[in-house]
């Protein structure tokens, strides 16, 4: 976000560039690759199935049974999904409430990625329920029962996705049109953007709470299910170890993502922004290890954790796909080498929805003798979303300014909407600066 | 500018000091409040009914099952029987109520038990259910309102006894599960289908304070006829308003093994506290405000001096 045009120096006192100062948009290379096409592909195949099951009972589609009632479409699109669109509540709190400031460069990674799986984990939701059309008692509030996490979630998810997501990206679409735009857009613009800042600072607060309250309900769900869940898992601070997993899941995922698309599309890293990320992450990790250790001792659960029989070993491999990452990352050359950082933070992000899924999976074991595994219509339509999820972040960055790079190098070029790739005319910078930007 | 700035604090101000007043009049009422929501171990109301179901004296003769299914306009169960007669394999989209046969595969020992909804007296059900479609009425009975449900599944989530079922071959699906015959009888004074059909009086309809009593009486009279001599669903989750008299052990009957206190009581027991009024998220929103505003400014002030330095605007 901040642009620093002065090179930050490195701690070790060899002078090092901090490549990433704000959002600059892909502007070169082709959109649709094969693999991009093969994405749009499978997009259309699930949602085209999930419409189908729109207009269909829900038996055919899916293997759920009345014992295992939720399939993967919450347990994995939005239990284990959400957690990885976190990124804007775990970046965000850093950067604004812990004023780690070197992190608004990276924001708009985490608040992209956030959105679309938000957005995608609740569609999700709207064809998994099998009566939707009874929702619109959510905009009834006598008609709330107000204790019901689920009520919690399925009004706060939507809001914050909707309401909140949208209106932290809502610079990032208006500045394409800025630059874009003709003089009017201009003059509209520069008219709209003091009022968004006004509210900036108050729409964030409710962009943290809401998921600090919906992150940890998705936890509080569990409680009801009592003893049908192990006790590995079933504990009282299972809303508050939820959301330690959204805040690490969220925190590994950004890193692993800026990785990867950074290598992906050839651009320099920032080691002073992802050692900042690491760090925060170890103490994220640290902190989680902490209250499961804590709460495992507190309900005498602890000898069940190395009895070594199924459960215990699902617990043994999701604890150590935190607590390696959370011990190497402390080693600075671990730390600061892109390809180690970025199998740590996988590590991380896969042991945080480890957690996020099993409980509802396969630790969650019902005494009826029934069982549940996915059917290929079930998957299809899962992968289906997530297929959505990765185009549209595709697009995302290579219309809008959304991934990290040298602002200051950059002549605020878009790629023109267009289906065959053209040559990107030069447009001269603008003279005066949109005030307080877009 | 300064201007600005203070009508801005003011409003901050005004807003960490709606949500102090809020949790000031909101924490002390929860200490006070003596009537709990969801208690640990709730107190049945004087007018509670209950179902007791005593497997000792069931014969397994069935005519509770269609007596369910015509009550509650239930089309038989025949997919086992090819489409001869009603043979459910468990509760299921077409069947409240069934009897089913425990056989120990080795010695002769046998029961039958009778499963339908328990109508706990705290149900997690009701607790979970987001739009308040599955209700506990006065008299105890859990019922389920089509017009509310948006059919999450939440129920049968939460239902310890696994009872709730979904109707996943419908296009418009309902949760179905014994209602104590409520719409159907209680409201007309007749007892529930299966108590008023049982031939043997395995199962009856009364008072749970009555049936209570009445269990315990069978107990005493016969101490080592039943399993560990006492009550199913007298303190099971809560307590229940179906009990349960058994010669074998109640888990080989498929009854869970569940502690006493009521899941919603362990279920909102912090949440009720944090989010009274909703005094938790406005206090921790205060809380990020103070800060978030602290660093807005100062972020501001960074912002402008970064501009009129690069000429270039900052992203937010």
């Amino acid at each position: 976000m901040s642009t620093t045009a002065t090179p930050a120096t490195d701690k070790r006192g060899t002078a090092l560039i901090n490549h990433w100062q704000g959002g600059v948009p892909v502007n070169h290379g082709k959109i649709f690759t094969p693999v991009m096409i093969f994405l749009l592909g499978v997009s259309t195949l699930g949602l085209g199935l999930a419409l189908v099951r729109f207009v269909s009972p829900l038996g055919p589609f899916s293997a759920m049974n009345s014992v295992y009632a939720w399939g993967v479409w919450k347990t994995f699109n939005v239990m284990t999904l959400t957690a990885l669109g976190s990124g804007p509540l775990a970046l965000g709190m850093a950067a604004w409430v812990f004023n780690r400031h070197i992190l608004h460069a990276v924001m708009r990674t985490a608040l992209v990625s956030g959105f679309l799986l938000y957005a995608t984990g609740l569609v999700s939701l709207g064809f998994d329920v099998g009566r939707p059309w009874n929702f619109y008692s959510a905009a009834m509030p006598w008609r709330w029962n107000t204790e019901s996490a689920m009520l919690e979630i399925s009004i706060c998810m939507p809001v914050y996705c909707a309401l909140f997501l949208s209106f932290e990206i809502l610079p990032m679409i208006l500045e394409r049109i800025y630059y874009r735009g003709s003089e009017k857009v201009h003059v509209l613009l520069r008219r709209i953007s003091p009022g968004l800042r006004k509210a900036y600072p108050f729409m964030i607060i409710g962009a943290y709470v809401v998921p600090l309250m919906h992150q940890s309900s998705l936890g509080g769900l569990l409680l009801l299910a009592g003893t049908k869940i192990d006790p590995l898992w079933q504990s009282p601070v299972m809303p508050l170890l939820y959301l330690i997993a959204a805040f690490l899941c969220g925190l590994s995922f950004t890193i692993f993502l800026l990785l990867a698309v950074c290598l992906r599309y050839s651009r320099p890293l920032s080691s002073e922004i992802l050692a900042e990320l690491a760090n925060l992450l170890t103490i994220i990790c640290f902190l989680f290890l902490a209250v499961r250790l804590a709460d495992l001792v507190w309900r005498s659960q602890l000898q069940a954790a190395f009895r070594f029989n199924s459960m215990s070993w699902l617990f043994l491999i999701g604890t150590s796909l935190i607590l390696i990452p959370a011990i190497m990352l402390r080693f600075k050359r671990i730390r600061e080498t892109p390809r180690t950082l970025l199998n740590m933070s996988a590590l991380a992000c896969l042991g945080g929805m480890w957690y996020r899924f099993v409980p509802t999976t396969i630790a969650y074991r019902p005494a009826h003798s029934t069982g549940y595994f996915p059917s290929a219509l079930e998957v299809l339509i899962a992968i289906g979303y997530m297929a959505v999820t990765i185009s549209a972040f595709v697009f995302a960055i290579n219309y809008f300014a959304v991934l990290p790079g040298e602002a200051d190098s950059w002549d605020h070029t878009f790629r023109p909407f267009s289906w065959k790739p053209k040559a990107i005319e030069r447009s001269v910078v603008p003279k005066v600066a949109l005030k307080g930007g877009a | 500018m300064s201007g600005a700035l203070l009508s801005r604090r003011k409003a901050f101000r005004r807003m960490t000091g709606f949500g102090g007043t809020l949790a000031a009049t909101a924490l002390p009422k929860t200490a006070q409040a003596s009537a709990e929501e969801h208690p640990a171990h709730p107190v049945a109301p004087p007018q509670a009914i209950a179902m007791l179901y005593d497997s000792t004296v069931c014969t397994g003769c069935k005519a509770c099952m269609p007596a369910c299914n015509e009550a509650n306009g239930l089309p038989a169960d025949t997919e086992l029987s090819g489409g001869i007669w009603d043979m459910p394999t468990s509760l299921n989209a077409q069947t409240k109520n069934i009897i089913e046969l425990y056989q120990d595969p080795k010695s002769d020992e046998f029961a039958f038990v009778k499963k339908q909804c328990m109508h706990c007296l705290d149900p997690a059900c009701v607790t979970g259910c987001p739009f308040g479609s599955l209700n506990k009425n006065t008299l105890g009975a859990v019922t389920w309102n089509p017009s509310l449900c948006i059919g999450c599944r939440y129920c049968e989530v939460a239902c310890p006894f696994e009872v709730p079922q979904f109707q996943w071959e419908d296009w418009n699906p309902k949760i179905v599960k014994c209602e104590f015959c409520y719409e159907q009888r209680l409201k007309v004074n007749l007892e529930p289908a299966c108590t008023a059909v049982c031939p043997t009086k395995a199962v009856i309809f009364g008072k749970r304070s009555d049936l209570l009593l009445e269990a315990k009486d069978r107990i005493a009279a016969a101490p080592d006829k039943y399993f560990e001599k006492r009550v199913y669903g007298e303190h099971e989750a809560g307590g229940t308003q179906v009990l349960y008299l058994s010669s074998v052990s109640f888990q080989k009957l498929g009854l869970p093994k569940l502690g006493t206190t009521s899941l919603g009581h362990y279920g909102t027991k912090v949440t009720s506290v944090i989010y009274k009024w909703l005094s938790g998220p406005l206090l921790m929103a205060g809380v990020l405000g103070f800060f978030i505003r602290r660093n807005w400014d100062r972020h501001e002030a960074e912002t402008a001096e970064q501009e009129r330095k690069t000429g270039f605007p900052e992203q937010l």
